[in-house]
């Protein structure tokens, strides 16, 4: 028997007005697993990431996270878009990290971290300050619980919004291009928190251009292109025998940038 | 011109004037700012009958001078049978008058706001009501502060208009000084002086909160 899987996204469809960005869109991502999805820009990879918990709408579809339906339930034939509480509560259950860290700036790291564990699951103030420093001590950062994020580099802010986003201990966490705004110097000590992640047993979705940080760390890659998804597998089959013209051009383009 | 007695004779009853003048103000600008608070979030999130209704609101309370205003409720407000003493009345106008244009200070707080925010507050699974509460609304009040703390000081001084619906407060006490001692300009420096204290005072607390919400934390 098949285990049931903790990410199902059935047959999404999406537009922005009369672009349509996803077509289609199916995918099943096992517990435990690290799905790492690649492609061109605007292939419609960020927005199936937002799809996910609902930070954009979709069309046509469903998405399951862990058997529960996020944003619509099936009654008969008929899609019925769950109230914004039901919607809230299911997204409290998926974490995402955004390229841009989007930290709250009037609050201190460790007020980031044990705002949404208190305010939307009621864990009390103390236990979720414990968690919250136990948390910044798995991505290093024990001594910044008092900062603002401002007084952050960008490696660190990420770093408290992968603490922030595990505070919630979510079933699923979402990672969007999370090292695209960062100073390559920094960059690995982002990827070493989601590698440590990975390795102890998060259900991941990654979207990101570090190709060797996706072959390391990914059990399937995805390769998404123009909204439908092009091409998956084991990393090294996408990455160095790649079945469609389309990969192999679009890893083409990504060497011949990234070669030293 | 020289001889500034009349003024200083005149000082203490200016300075009752002018209390009056600071408590119509603060009584105005506590409800004129929730009021504000409100409209901003019923434009920006209320169906479209509500924001419309707001917009509508907003457009002509702007258009139309408070003296203007203040006049039309002075003759109004008897006709209803309301029987409100004119302080109130004063009070009424001047809230409603303002909270239009805090209204649209705060408005603008909340949408300067990155998209950014609401997505990763959303991610969090927080609700609407929450996310206004603990993430949207505290960053936008300190964006907003500046306009607001001017529109504090504009408040503060649109309450020398009331003298004309015959509300006693520094302006007319200042013309009742003028009316015995015939020195124009020694009574009105005098009563402009008091009025740049309240108003600079003002002005540099609001920079003082200003420095402390955003920079002092």
């Amino acid at each position: 028997m098949t285990q049931r899987p903790m990410l199902e996204i059935s047959s999404i469809s999406k537009s922005f007005g009369a672009v349509q960005v996803l077509h289609d869109v199916s995918l099943s991502v096992a517990p435990g697993e690290v799905v790492v999805v690649i492609g061109p820009s605007g292939s419609g990879k960020t927005t199936l990431l937002r799809c996910i918990n609902l930070l954009e709408d979709y069309e046509r579809g469903a998405i399951a996270v862990d058997g529960e339906p996020i944003g619509y339930r099936l009654q008969g034939n008929e899609r019925v878009r769950m109230s914004e509480r039901d919607i809230a509560a299911a997204r409290a259950t998926v974490g995402m990290v955004f390229q841009s860290f989007n930290l709250f700036p009037h609050m201190t790291v460790l007020q980031n971290i044990v705002a949404a564990p208190v305010r939307v699951k009621g864990v009390p103030r103390v236990r979720a300050e414990a968690r919250a420093h136990e948390l910044l001590g798995t991505v290093g950062l024990s001594d910044k619980a008092a900062e603002y994020p401002v007084r952050l580099s960008g490696g660190q802010q990420q770093r408290v919004a992968i603490a922030r986003a595990l505070a919630m201990d979510p079933k699923l966490m979402l990672f969007d291009e999370v090292t695209s705004a960062l100073d390559p110097e920094l960059v690995g000590e982002v990827l070493a928190a989601m590698r440590q992640l990975a390795q102890g047993g998060m259900t991941m979705v990654v979207v990101t251009h570090e190709m060797s940080f996706a072959r390391d760390i990914a059990d399937r890659i995805v390769f998404i292109d123009g909204g439908v998804i092009v091409e998956q597998g084991k990393p090294d089959e996408i990455l160095f025998t790649p079945r469609t013209e389309r990969v192999r051009a679009f890893l083409k383009r990504y060497n011949d940038r990234y070669r030293i | 011109m020289n001889n500034f007695n009349p003024l200083i004779h005149s000082f203490p009853y200016l300075l009752r004037g002018a209390g009056m003048t600071v408590l119509m103000a603060t009584t105005s600008v506590v409800p004129a700012t929730i009021l504000g608070v409100l409209l901003a979030l019923l434009q920006v999130f209320g169906n479209r009958a509500l924001r419309t209704a707001v917009i509508a609101y907003v457009f002509l309370i702007r258009g139309v001078p408070l003296l203007v205003l203040l006049t039309f409720a002075y003759y109004l407000l008897p006709l209803t049978g309301v029987d409100l003493p004119p302080f109130w009345g004063v009070v009424l106008v001047i809230t409603f008058y303002y909270a239009a244009f805090m209204s649209e200070v705060f408005r603008a707080g909340i949408l300067s706001l990155p998209q950014a925010q609401w997505d990763a507050a959303r991610s969090l699974g927080m609700t609407r009501p929450l996310l206004l509460q603990i993430v949207i609304l505290p960053q936008a009040l300190r964006l907003a502060a500046p306009p607001y703390v001017s529109l504090c000081v504009s408040l503060v001084k649109a309450t020398s208009l009331v003298s004309i619906v015959g509300l006693w407060e520094l302006t007319m006490a200042s013309r009742e000084v003028v009316e015995r001692t015939l020195a124009p300009f020694q009574v009105f420096i005098g009563a402009g002086a008091i009025y740049f204290c309240i108003c600079y005072t003002l002005a540099l607390y609001g920079r003082h909160l200003e420095r402390r919400v955003i920079h002092g934390h």
